[in-house]
């Protein structure tokens, strides 16, 4: 059953990934205006990269378990409507 | 009869062992480790004694580590040199001592009296700290304290698998907010201290990229906090209380960094403005975790 997913999870999901992709803007930004050669700048990525990385897989996960919730919540629904006189 | 202050500051073996754990910065972990478990369930006493001394000894042997290795900057920087080792009232060797002993009564005693995992988790913690983020990170970048955050995001992992015996999705959550709230917290303090985190060396993101790139992430860190907090709540996690609590908080913090984003882009001194976000943030992080305990019991 595919049921939609709060306006709250949208919400908040637009402001994790808008403010990831600043934060990768910002550091970009940064990295070319620090004097570091081409080794350096790619280590200091790969550092910004990582946790992104590890963030949209806990994004993934919690897509997951707030469907499973909304599913959770309807079937809820629908057996106190059932009880219900 | 009251002693006088300064009789009462008089440094004693003690009061430098206590101070080696950097009490402090513990009771804040010590609130992120025992305020998710009563989240994850119902505590016993026992648990909540035994995790709640394991915890506070396993971070303050990280601490004491730390500053047997960072003994060369910390009697440069004003911040720290009346450390213990910096001011010569304790040998580094002692320390370091001091540090592994605690920490392996602490893993000692959360494996036998709580669960595995949780003296896994708070060891992995204590590793994270002294090898990844002081050893590794602090002294090679600018994001030091972005990944470096991950150590102190152990807490509730600690506190979630000594009641529950695992890691969950909702455990996760709770390492991920601290994990994102440690920038706009640690860079408010390093906008502050820059002048001593240059003469030790300590490449902070405001001596390497600037105050104002600093401050943008600081704004943009914050963001994407106020948006992980809100998530749990979208899987059943917490409720109403705990959104708004998480909502009405974020955005004091949201608005405190904007000030210093705006004094800055004015011209003007966002000293005064740093000082409180740093001070608030402290606030931010127990009003939240207080709120998510409080949330599961209303």
């Amino acid at each position: 059953m595919t049921l939609p997913l709060s306006p709250l999870f949208w919400l908040a999901i637009a402001l994790v990934l808008v403010s990831q992709l600043m934060i990768l803007r910002s550091t970009i930004r940064a990295m070319r205006a620090a004097a570091s050669d081409r080794a350096r700048r790619g280590i200091e990525w790969a550092y910004a990269v990582v946790p992104a990385v590890a963030l949209v897989v806990a994004l993934a996960a919690t897509w997951q378990a707030s469907r499973e919730h909304a599913v959770r919540l309807d079937l809820e629904t629908r057996a106190n409507q059932t009880v219900a006189p | 009869m009251t002693a006088p202050a300064a009789v009462l500051r008089e440094p004693s073996l003690a009061r430098d062992l206590i101070a080696l754990t950097k009490p402090r910065i513990i009771s804040l972990l010590l609130l992120t480790t025992l305020a998710p478990m009563f989240v994850a369930g119902t505590p016993s006493w026992g648990v909540i004694l035994w995790t709640g001394i394991g915890g506070y000894l396993m971070a303050g042997g990280a601490n004491a580590v730390n500053m047997y290795l960072d003994q060369d900057i910390d009697h440069v920087m004003a911040r720290t040199k009346l450390r213990p080792i910096p001011s010569g009232r304790l040998s580094a060797r002692a320390v370091l001592a001091f540090g592994i002993a605690i920490a392996t009564a602490a893993t000692w005693l959360l494996g036998h009296y709580v669960n595995v995992l949780t003296a896994a988790l708070a060891l992995g913690g204590f590793y994270f700290y002294v090898f990844v983020y002081t050893r590794w990170l602090k002294r090679t970048t600018p994001q030091n304290i972005v990944l470096g955050g991950a150590a102190g995001a152990f807490p509730p992992l600690v506190g979630w698998a000594a009641v529950t015996g695992r890691v969950d999705l909702a455990s996760v959550y709770l390492f991920l907010i601290i994990f994102y709230w440690t920038p706009p917290h640690f860079w408010a303090l390093a906008l502050l201290k820059q002048r001593d985190y240059g003469k030790a060396g300590v490449p902070m993101a405001p001596n390497i990229w600037g105050e104002r790139e600093t401050i943008d992430q600081m704004l943009w860190y914050t963001g994407l906090l106020i948006g992980l907090t809100v998530l749990p709540v979208t899987f059943g996690v917490f409720g109403a209380f705990y959104l708004v609590a998480a909502l009405v908080l974020g955005a004091i913090l949201l608005r405190g960094v904007w000030n210093i984003r705006t004094l800055d882009a004015r011209g003007e001194s966002w000293i005064p403005v740093a000082w409180k976000v740093y001070k608030y943030s402290l606030l931010y992080l127990a009003l939240l975790f207080v709120a998510m305990a409080v949330d599961r019991h209303v």
